[in-house]
C-alpha cells in the first residue's frame, strides 16, 4: 500500500485523540445561558459547612442551605410563561402578588397591597410603599400596569406574543378586567367587563404575579430564566445540568424574612429515590409522595409525613351528548350507586384521598355539609336501571389516562374496579387507556363514552370548581327545552365540561353566585349547586386526595399549603 | 493501516443511517396521537388560544411541508426551541449542558467493568474449571441478568438508607455550588478544589458518582469477563503458546507476554460496542438515581411532548452510538488489517 494513501498507527491514534479532544471540548463546554452560576464565590456558608461535617452525606443539616427535591425540573422562571404546577414551586418564592393567600389557607391576606375594595365592576387598590423589586427597582403602580399589560395585551410593546403567555393570562384577568389605569404610584383601579366575585382569588394566583416593569422592558422573555421579583427569595442560579436552582434569601423583603440562606430546587424522579434521599438526609422537604413513597418516609426516623387535604377533585364523567342511556338521570345514579368509591379510595388509593359526595372539597366555601358519598348498593343500583329500561344492562367505553395524578394515582386499576363493578349490575365496561395529553384531545372533543378526570384549584374558590367543570358556558337560553345537556359542538361551549351537563336550575345557581358579593348568599347558593349536583350525578364523585410531603426532622415552621406556596421563607433548619 | 478511503467510506456511511433515524423519529412523532399545540396551551387554553399556537408553530402547514422544514434545520445544525421541558431554549443548549451528564456516567461505569472485567476473565481463564471459574462465571451471568432498575434501589436501600454511607441520588450535595467548566461533575469539582475552593465538593461528587457508576458498571464488567475468559482460553491453545512454555518460560510471563495481548483483542471490539449499550442503560440508571443526563430528558420530553427536544435528543443519541461504532470498525481493522476489505 502506498503511504500516501494510508494512515500509519501513529498518526491515527494521534488524529483520533484530537478528535476526541475537540468532541469534548465542543460538547461539553459551559454554555453560559444554561449554566448561569452565582458570581459570588461558589458554596458559600453552605460549602464549607458541609465541608467541616465531612460525613459523605449531603448537607442539608447543620448548613443554611434548605433543599427542596421534586419530580421534576423547572421548565420556566416567569410565572406568565407557565401552566405548570412544578414552575410555580419556585415562582412563588420568587414573585409575591398583590393580594395573597394566608399560608397553609384558602383566605386572602396582604401581599403587594395593603388595602382593596371590590365594588360593582370597580376593583380598586392601595399598594404598598417601601417595596423593592430584586433588580433594586422601587414597586409602583406602573409595574402592575406593565405586568397586566406583558400578560394579556398584544398591542402592548413589550408583549411576548401568544405562544409565550399561558392560558391564565385571559383565564385570570383578560376575560375580566376592561383596564387598570393609575392614580398617582400607589393607586390601582381595574375597571371589570362584568361582576365577578373570584376576582380577588384570582388576583392571588401565581399568574398575578408581579413583575417588574424595568424588567420587563430589558430582559423581554429572558425573565424565563432571568426572574426579577420581590419575593422573599432570589435568583441565584440555574445549573441544568444538575437540575438545580439556587436562590437566594432577600434580607430587605417586606414580609417574613428567609430563615435560611440558600434554598436549592433540586429534580429526583423516581418518588421512591426521593423518599430515599430524604431518609438519608440528601433533601429537607419532598413533595410528589405516592403510596409506595409515603411508606418509605412514615417509617423513616429522619423525617415525617405531612398530610392534609387538598383542593381538587377526581371523578368519572359521563358523557351525556354522546350516550343516549346517560341522559337518563337514573342511569347515572345507578352507576353512582354500582361503583364501590370507598374501595377504590381505600385500597387502590391506599388512603391518600378521600371519598367525595360533591363537585367540591370540604376546605372550599360553600360545601354541602349534608350530602354523603353514594354509597355501593347494588340492589338499589339493579332497580334503579330496570325502572330507566335498562335492566339488560348495556355497554360503554371508559376513557382514561394512564400514568398517575394527584387526583387519581392508579387509574388504570381504578378503572378496573369500575368494569367489575358495573358487570355485577349487567353494564359491560370497556377501558381505552390513553397517554394524558392525547387524552385531553379526546375528552375535551367529546370523543369518549365516559372517562376519569380531575382538577387542582387554581384560587381556591367554588366557582372554580362549580363554573369551570360543570357548566357549559352558554346561556340558559340556548338549552334546548327539556334537555339538561349540549353538544360539544355547541358555539362557545366550555369543553372541561366533559359531561356536556347543562342543567337550567344549576346554571342559573352558579351564575349568580359568580355575581353576588355577599358571601353568605354565595354559599347558600353553591350549597344548593352542590345539592342538585350531587343528585343528578352528572359525574360519580370519587375522591378528593390528600397532599402529602416529607419533612427532615430538623426542618421547622414549615406549613403545607393546598394553594399558593411552599412558603419557604417560614422555614429554619436546626 | 487503516486506508482513507476505507475510513471514508465509513464516514459517508453515517449520512444514510442519521437520515433514517432523522425520518423514523419524525414520522413516529408526527403519527402519534396528541397535539403539541394543545400540550403548550394547556388544560385552561380556549380553542383560539390553540388555534394561535399551532399557526405560530407551523403546525397547520401540511406535513411534508413539515418534514422539509425539519431536515433542513437539522442539515443547518437547528435543532429547534424546547416546547415545554425548557420553554423556548434551544435544543442544542440544552443537550450541551445534559450530555456531559451522560457521557460521565457512562465512562465511569466502562472505566469499572474494564478493572474488574479483564482480570477477572483471565483469572477464570487461567483457573478453567476449578471454583474460581465457577464463582466468577456465575457471577457475570448475574451481573447480565439483574435489571438496572432492580438492582439501583436495592443499593440505595443497601449504603444510603440502612449504612447511611452514601448519598441516595443526584451529583452533588446541594451545597455546593461549582462552577461548571466541562459538565463532568467530578473534574469540574477537582478543578474548583485546585483552584482553592476546597476538596469537598470533590469528595462529594465521587461519593455521588459511585452507586451509579457501579450500577452500570456491573452489567459491561460481566460482559467483557465473559469475553475475555473465552478469547483467553482460545488464545491459550494455539501452538505459540505451547512453544513458550516449551522453551521453559515461566507461566506468568506466557499467560501476560504471549497470551494476553492477543486475547484483548475481541475484548477491545466489546468493549466499544458495550460502550452504545452503557448510554443506553446510564438512562434507567439516571431516571433511578435522580440524575439529570440526556436519558432522563428523554424521558421527560417523551412523557410531556416536547416535539423538538425528543427529536433533538434521539438524534443525538443516534449520532453518538453511529460514531462509537465507526470508532470500533477502525480500530478493529487496525488492530487486524484484514477486516478492512
Amino acid at each position: 500500500m502506498p503511504r500516501d494513501s494510508s494512515v500509519n498507527r501513529r498518526s491515527f491514534l494521534k488524529a483520533a485523540g484530537g478528535a476526541a479532544a475537540a468532541a469534548t471540548l465542543a460538547g461539553c463546554a459551559a454554555d453560559p445561558d444554561e449554566t448561569t452560576s452565582g458570581s459570588d464565590g461558589g458554596a458559600g456558608d453552605g460549602g464549607s459547612n458541609a465541608t467541616d461535617g465531612g460525613d459523605g452525606s449531603d448537607g442539608g443539616s447543620g448548613g443554611d442551605v434548605l433543599t427542596y427535591a421534586r419530580g421534576n425540573d423547572s421548565g420556566t422562571l416567569d410565572p406568565q410563561n407557565t401552566t405548570s404546577g412544578e414552575d410555580v414551586k419556585v415562582t412563588n418564592q420568587l414573585y409575591d402578588q398583590l393580594i395573597m393567600f394566608k399560608p397553609g389557607e384558602t383566605s386572602l391576606r396582604k401581599g403587594l397591597a395593603t388595602d382593596w375594595s371590590l365594588d360593582g365592576t370597580t376593583t380598586t387598590l392601595t399598594l404598598r410603599e417601601g417595596v423593592t423589586f430584586h433588580n433594586g427597582e422601587e414597586f409602583t403602580a406602573a409595574d402592575v400596569v406593565a405586568t397586566y399589560n406583558r400578560f394579556v395585551n398584544p398591542d402592548y410593546e413589550h408583549y411576548p406574543g401568544d405562544d409565550y403567555t399561558s392560558a391564565y393570562g385571559p383565564f385570570t384577568l383578560g376575560n375580566w378586567i376592561e383596564e387598570v389605569t393609575t392614580d398617582g404610584e400607589y393607586k390601582v383601579t381595574m375597571q371589570m367587563t362584568q361582576k365577578y366575585a373570584p376576582f380577588l382569588r384570582n388576583l392571588a394566583m401565581f399568574a398575578a404575579s408581579i413583575l417588574s416593569k424595568k424588567a420587563i422592558e430589558e430582559k423581554g422573555t429572558d425573565l424565563k430564566s432571568e426572574p426579577v421579583g420581590t419575593g422573599p427569595f432570589q435568583f441565584e442560579g440555574w445549573d441544568t445540568s444538575n437540575q438545580r436552582i439556587r436562590l437566594s434569601a432577600n434580607d430587605d423583603y417586606w414580609g417574613d424574612a428567609p430563615q435560611v440562606g440558600e434554598v436549592v430546587f433540586t429534580a429526583v424522579a423516581q418518588n421512591s429515590t426521593r423518599a430515599q434521599t430524604l431518609d438519608s438526609g440528601g433533601a429537607d422537604i419532598i413533595d410528589g409522595i405516592g403510596a409506595q413513597a409515603s411508606k418509605v418516609v412514615s417509617n423513616s426516623s429522619n423525617a415525617e409525613l405531612v398530610e392534609k387535604a387538598g383542593i381538587n377533585v377526581g371523578y368519572m364523567a359521563f358523557n351525556m351528548a354522546k350516550v343516549e342511556e346517560f341522559q337518563d338521570k337514573k342511569v347515572r345514579q345507578a352507576i353512582s350507586y354500582a361503583i364501590d368509591t370507598k374501595a377504590i379510595v381505600d385500597t387502590i388509593y391506599k388512603g391518600i384521598a378521600e371519598q367525595a359526595s360533591q363537585p367540591i372539597p370540604s376546605n372550599v366555601m360553600g360545601y354541602n355539609d349534608d350530602l354523603s358519598p353514594y354509597g355501593q348498593d347494588l340492589d338499589k343500583a339493579q332497580s334503579l336501571l330496570e325502572e330507566a329500561g335498562y335492566g339488560d344492562g348495556f355497554s360503554f367505553e371508559l376513557a382514561t389516562f394512564k400514568n398517575p395524578r394527584a387526583y387519581n394515582p392508579s387509574p388504570i386499576q381504578a378503572a378496573q374496579t369500575v368494569k367489575s363493578n358495573l358487570q355485577e349490575v349487567g353494564i359491560e365496561v370497556s377501558i381505552n387507556q390513553q397517554s394524558f395529553n392525547p387524552f385531553l384531545d379526546y375528552t375535551s372533543a367529546g370523543k369518549h363514552d365516559a372517562c376519569f378526570l380531575g382538577w387542582m384549584t387554581d384560587n381556591a374558590d367554588p366557582d372554580n370548581f362549580f363554573y369551570a367543570l360543570l357548566h357549559p358556558g352558554i346561556s340558559t337560553d340556548d338549552v334546548p327545552d327539556g334537555q339538561d345537556y349540549v353538544g360539544f359542538d355547541t358555539e362557545d361551549f366550555n369543553t372541561l365540561n366533559v359531561a356536556a351537563w347543562a342543567n337550567t336550575d344549576y346554571m342559573t345557581l352558579v351564575e349568580d353566585a359568580q355575581t353576588t358579593y355577599d358571601e353568605a348568599t354565595r354559599k347558600e347558593k353553591y350549597n344548593q349547586a352542590a345539592q342538585l349536583a350531587h343528585d343528578e350525578a352528572p359525574w360519580v364523585f370519587i375522591d378528593h386526595a390528600k397532599e402529602l410531603r416529607g419533612v427532615a426532622n430538623g426542618v421547622e415552621g414549615f406549613t403545607l399549603a393546598p394553594i399558593s406556596g411552599p412558603f419557604l421563607n417560614l422555614v429554619s433548619l436546626n | 493501516m487503516v486506508s482513507k478511503r476505507f475510513f471514508l467510506k465509513r464516514l459517508l456511511l453515517l449520512v444514510p443511517v442519521l437520515f433514517g433515524v432523522a425520518t423514523l423519529v419524525f414520522a413516529i412523532l408526527h403519527l402519534s396521537p396528541g397535539d403539541p399545540a394543545k400540550v403548550i396551551a394547556g388544560q385552561r387554553a380556549t380553542a383560539e388560544q390553540v388555534a394561535a399556537v399551532r399557526t405560530e408553530l407551523g403546525l397547520n402547514d401540511p406535513i411534508w411541508v413539515q418534514y422539509g422544514r425539519y431536515l433542513f434545520d437539522i442539515v443547518t445544525l437547528n435543532l429547534g426551541d424546547s416546547y415545554i421541558v425548557r420553554k423556548g431554549v434551544p435544543v442544542l443548549t440544552i443537550l450541551r449542558a445534559r450530555l456531559p451528564v451522560t457521557l460521565e456516567l457512562a465512562l465511569y461505569g466502562q472505566l469499572l467493568g474494564i478493572l474488574f472485567g479483564i482480570p477477572l476473565g483471565v483469572l477464570s481463564a487461567v483457573k478453567q474449571d476449578t471454583i474460581t471459574d465457577h464463582l466468577t462465571r456465575v457471577g457475570a451471568l448475574t451481573g447480565i441478568s439483574v435489571p438496572i432498575y432492580w438492582s439501583g434501589p436495592l443499593l440505595i436501600l443497601l449504603f444510603a438508607q440502612f449504612l447511611g454511607l452514601l448519598p441516595a441520588s443526584g451529583r452533588i450535595a446541594s451545597a455546593y455550588d461549582v462552577p461548571v467548566y466541562t459538565g463532568l461533575i467530578t473534574l469540574d469539582s477537582l478543578v474548583y478544589a485546585l483552584s482553592g475552593g476546597g476538596f469537598g465538593a470533590f469528595q462529594s461528587a465521587i461519593s455521588h458518582m459511585l452507586l451509579p457508576a457501579a450500577v452500570i458498571g456491573v452489567y459491561s464488567m460481566a460482559l467483557i469477563s465473559r469475553m475475555m475468559r473465552s478469547s483467553m482460553l482460545e488464545v491459550v491453545r494455539q501452538d505459540y503458546m505451547r512453544t513458550a512454555r516449551a522453551k521453559g518460560q515461566g507461566a506468568k510471563i506466557t499467560i501476560m507476554k504471549h497470551g494476553f495481548r492477543n486475547a484483548t483483542i475481541p475484548v477491545i471490539t466489546v468493549i466499544g460496542i458495550q460502550f452504545g449499550t452503557l448510554l443506553g442503560g446510564a438512562v434507567l440508571t439516571e431516571t433511578v438515581f435522580g440524575i439529570g443526563g440526556i436519558g432522563t430528558l428523554l424521558v421527560n420530553a417523551i412523557e410531556v411532548g416536547d416535539y423538538p427536544l425528543v427529536q433533538g435528543t434521539v438524534l443525538v443519541f443516534a449520532f453518538l452510538f453511529t460514531l462509537v461504532n465507526l470508532g470500533v470498525d477502525l480500530t478493529y481493522s487496525y488492530l487486524d488489517p484484514r477486516i478492512e476489505q
